[in-house]
């Protein structure tokens, strides 16, 4: 008998971290063993309701649970934040191909990232610092509507900054009270000289139009579009490239991606809407 | 006793139909209004069986992947069981071309779809000649036949009053042998008549469609026309009723929904038509295909384009069943046409540019 594509695997919700007011993190213990690379995604079941594609925001390297960070965006996610702690969930997954960390190796890696878009980017960066010393450096550009927007602040606003290799800078679009970092969108804050643009490579994730304006922006500065690695957020349902609701051209972004290079879409209508 | 069992002879499709529901569940087309719908075969019914001429209404795809199907039960895990072996009668060469593209996406090794492979397995496939296609038939522009030359267990040709059964498969050629009794030798002179039925019938086809030529292959002329504007304008009298994409026999767009039962939970699978509004939408809002014509254009550039270069076929069969279809004015092949033309002007602009 063939395994049941469809079939979720068993769960709970353990812990919910509230990182900002329209952003939790649900930790998440499943019945069975459960592996995945950074940047892949799952589809997640809240029995009853619905399934949606979210991409784990924890490192792989930690196999005993598992971080899902969700935006209060729709009917599921909302519902999710009602949920309470022993909320039986199913997973399926993991599905598509994550970040070619192997590939960054040497490298300087630039990160661009915007409100929840922090989410697959928190479990890079720690996959990335877990073995800091095979990058040049990680350098990070993330930003938020607000300070309170930002999610991970423990340790976005303190520890994250401390770690040798890496260099953080943050931005919000306003804000009010004792806030000393930039005021501006994200675009803002790089600079072509942040990295060495001929050993670097950027990584963006935000909502679509901080992708596209981050994105013409690494172009203006020299980047090659194949140095641009995007997480592509896209209507993933079945998530084993047959349902075709995520396409963008030729691809399905459940099973070729979510992380495509802006060289592989660029080509095809429509991809930042 | 029938000497050669590769082709063999039989007088009334009874005998055979009720040969075959005895050993499993057979579907026949039967005439409703001016189509065929398939029906359970009773062989207890003194019925006539129709001998469809054409295409039934509904595509194939319906046995192998119903409109609607439990996919998932939690917190009990659930798999494919229970699917008696069925026989369909009548296929036709279009329906057997597109199993192929549906086995493609379906039984593909990295993600076999279990639902589908327990259907595919079960399934006795009984293909028919075509003797008089519909205006809308367009198989032969698309590399297809009025019958069938490979992919069935039977294939019958009827030639006058009497039918011919060729064997495609193994488990073809088991019912065949197991059944011998029933069957007759054929003639020279009967299969004669019967390449002389399909000659004329390819050649009728190619009348119907002599209009309809293209100056490069169909991919290359689709896969040029991403900002066409042939989109747009052709899109204009769609009504959004997604009969295109339900009849299509190699459309498999699908979604996954949860329901809540007494005391468990189901997701349930069903059919979805990338030419519905929020087909792509996101939770957010954010819509790559808001536009109808950008829909229209997803249709196409998957059909002859993106699946094409994935799977290397079109994913179209030529069968025509949207052309009959469509609330709207839109034609597949008055699309094709129009790319077509539109790319032979663009290529002809650049060979005087190049002068």
């Amino acid at each position: 008998m063939k395994q049941n594509l469809y079939q979720p695997i068993n769960g709970g919700i353990v812990d919910i971290i509230e990182e900002s007011p329209t952003i939790k993190s649900f930790v998440v213990v499943l019945e069975e063993t459960f592996k995945f690379e950074t940047g892949q995604f799952v589809e997640l079941t809240l029995p009853g309701v619905g399934e949606a594609p979210f991409t784990p925001s924890s490192s792989p390297s930690d196999t005993k649970k598992m971080e899902i960070t969700i935006m209060k965006a729709g009917h599921m996610t909302a519902l999710l934040h009602d949920c309470e702690k022993g909320q039986k969930i199913g997973i399926r997954g993991p599905y598509g191909k994550g970040y070619p960390v192997e590939d960054f190796v040497g490298k300087e890696v630039y990160i661009i990232g915007g409100g929840v878009g922090l989410a697959p980017i928190r479990s890079l960066f720690l996959t990335l610092v877990e073995r800091i010393n095979d990058f040049k450096s990680v350098v990070c550009r993330f930003g938020a509507k607000t300070p309170d927007d930002f999610i991970y602040k423990n340790t976005l606003f303190d520890s994250w900054q401390k770690i040798d290799g890496v260099d953080i800078k943050l931005t919000v679009d306003g804000a009010s009270g004792n806030w000393d970092g930039n005021i501006g969108v994200v675009t803002t804050i790089l600079s072509a000289g942040d990295v060495d643009i001929s050993n670097a490579v950027a990584v963006v994730c935000g909502p679509p139009i901080m992708m596209k304006f981050a994105t013409m922006k690494l172009l203006e500065f020299g980047y090659s579009p194949e140095q641009i690695y995007l997480s592509m957020e896209k209507n993933m349902s079945c998530g084993v490239g047959k349902c075709g609701h995520c396409m963008i051209g030729k691809y399905y972004v459940c099973k070729d991606g979510p992380v495509f290079t802006y060289d592989e879409v660029k080509d095809y209508p429509n991809i930042w809407d | 006793m029938v000497s050669n069992m590769q082709t063999v002879l039989i007088s009334e499709l009874k005998p055979f139909l009720d040969a075959l529901s005895e050993e499993m569940e057979l579907y026949v087309p039967k005439k409703s209004g001016e189509h065929y719908v398939y029906n359970r075969y009773d062989s207890s019914a003194n019925v006539q069986v129709e001998f469809n001429n054409i295409r039934t209404c509904m595509p194939v795809k319906e046995f192998l992947f119903p409109l609607r199907e439990l996919a998932a039960v939690y917190p009990k895990p659930f798999e494919p069981k229970n699917i008696k072996p069925f026989a369909v009668f009548g296929l036709k060469y279009c329906d057997l071309r597109s199993i192929e593209i549906l086995d493609r996406v379906f039984a593909e090794a990295e993600f076999e779809d279990s639902f589908y492979i327990a259907r595919r397995d079960k399934m006795f496939i009984i293909s028919s000649d075509c003797s008089q296609p519909a205006d809308s038939c367009f198989c032969n522009v698309l590399g297809g036949k009025p019958f069938a030359q490979n992919g069935f267990d039977l294939n019958v040709s009827q030639v006058k009053d009497q039918f011919i059964i060729e064997v495609g498969s193994q488990k073809g050629k088991d019912f065949i042998e197991k059944h011998s009794g029933l069957f007759r030798e054929t003639t020279e002179t009967i299969l004669a008549d019967r390449d002389k039925n399909r000659i004329e019938t390819q050649t009728q086809l190619e009348q119907n469609n002599s209009d309809l030529k293209f100056d490069s292959p169909v991919n290359e002329i689709v896969e040029n026309s991403q900002d066409s504007v042939v989109y747009e304008e052709e899109a204009k009298t769609c009504v959004e009723c997604q009969a295109c994409t339900r009849v299509c026999p190699t459309c498999h767009c699908f979604y996954l929904y949860d329901n809540k039962k007494k005391d468990y939970f189901t997701k349930m699978k069903m059919w979805d038509s990338c030419m519905r509004i929020a087909y792509a939408e996101v939770a957010g809002g954010a819509n790559p295909r808001k536009a109808l014509g950008d829909r229209l254009r997803h249709r196409f550039m998957h059909k002859f384009s993106y699946f094409f270069e994935r799977y290397g076929i079109d994913m179209c069969v030529g069968c025509g069943r949207c052309v009959d279809a469509e609330a709207g004015d839109v034609d597949i092949r008055k699309v094709l046409k129009k790319l077509n033309e539109e790319l032979k002007g663009k290529d002809e602009t650049k060979a005087e540019a190049a002068k």
